[in-house]
């Protein structure tokens, strides 16, 4: 295993604890940033799909997601982000390496993210509400329905927004624009009020 | 002076069907250029034949099949059909090693 130095949060300098915005009395959206265990993403190739939907099987011990539906168990969720390619996110460290070791070069890529990538939480009555002020894709739950994924993006910046719940979302950012992207989203939720935790 | 602008400007949405991700807007995605053009071999074909697949365009009024790529989707690219003056979008289809699982033409 490579030696990495200790993860420093982008958002360290601009995530305040706290309440903000119109209605402090009435909080309609809930903000937090975590930090994933183990973010990796997977890619088979066009003729080893079976073999390495069987790899992800055997280390997450859960079965491989078509999209736009995820898979996800207390630990660990997976999501379909392209053909053959899939993100898997884990509270546990070390999922890379497990990965690494059952997906060979012949049969597809694995690629650690845990440090390119920020997640931040939303939930609240207005998550959907806020979210859709500024993310051109449907947010509606016959569109988007809980235990489902997304990829698009706000003003370039990608995300990958995972539905954990009908008022709770998952936001996959990338790290280098996490702070660009926290700016938008208080802005955005300054006008129903929020906190921060 | 007061402009008129073109009837389709403003008012059209252009929205192009990703064979991955569905239906989204077209600032998700990246212009990568006529489809319709056919680079002549590497090891074959006159100077001439390379300069008309680098420089020369027909330009069309109407429709015109394009490749794009969902630059802040999926990543694939596709082939649309576009009309270059309504801007209307008649095909998305999928290209590349993927287009099979995709379910587009091998």
């Amino acid at each position: 295993m490579v030696d990495v130095p200790e993860r420093v949060s982008p958002l360290d300098a601009v995530v305040e604890p706290g309440v903000f915005g119109a209605n402090t009395r009435s909080l309609e959206v809930f903000l937090s940033e975590n930090l994933c265990g183990s973010l990796v993403q997977v890619q088979a190739w066009p003729d080893t799909v079976g073999a390495v939907e069987k790899a992800v099987q055997s280390v997450t011990k859960l079965g491989v997601p078509k999209a736009p539906a995820t898979a996800h168990s207390e630990t660990v969720s997976i999501m379909q982000t392209g053909p053959g390619r899939w993100l898997v996110d884990s509270e546990v460290e070390g999922l890379e390496d497990k990965l690494r070791g059952k997906v060979s070069a012949k049969n597809g890529a694995v690629t650690g993210l845990t440090h390119a990538r920020v997640l931040i939480q939303i939930k609240g009555p207005k998550a959907a509400w806020v979210l859709a002020s500024g993310i051109a894709i449907d947010f509606d739950l016959t569109a988007f329905p809980v235990g489902t994924s997304q990829i698009s993006h706000h003003h370039e910046i990608g995300v990958t927004i995972h539905r954990t719940g009908e008022e709770n979302f998952d936001l996959y950012v990338f790290t280098s624009f996490a702070r660009g992207f926290w700016h938008w989203i208080t802005t955005a939720s300054s006008e129903v009020g929020y906190a921060v935790s | 002076m007061k402009r008129v602008a073109a009837p389709h400007l403003g008012t059209i949405k252009m929205r192009l069907t990703c064979p991955f991700c569905g239906e989204r807007d077209h600032q998700e995605f990246t212009y990568r250029g006529d489809a319709s053009a056919t680079r002549p071999p590497m090891d074959n074909g006159s100077i001439e034949d390379h300069n008309t697949y680098v420089f020369d365009r027909t330009n069309p009024d109407g429709e015109h099949r394009e490749l794009w790529n969902h630059t802040s989707g999926c990543r694939m690219h596709m082939v649309v059909t576009r009309n270059t003056t309504t801007h209307k979008i008649s095909n998305c289809e999928p290209v590349g090693p993927w287009t099979k699982a995709l379910g587009g033409k091998s």
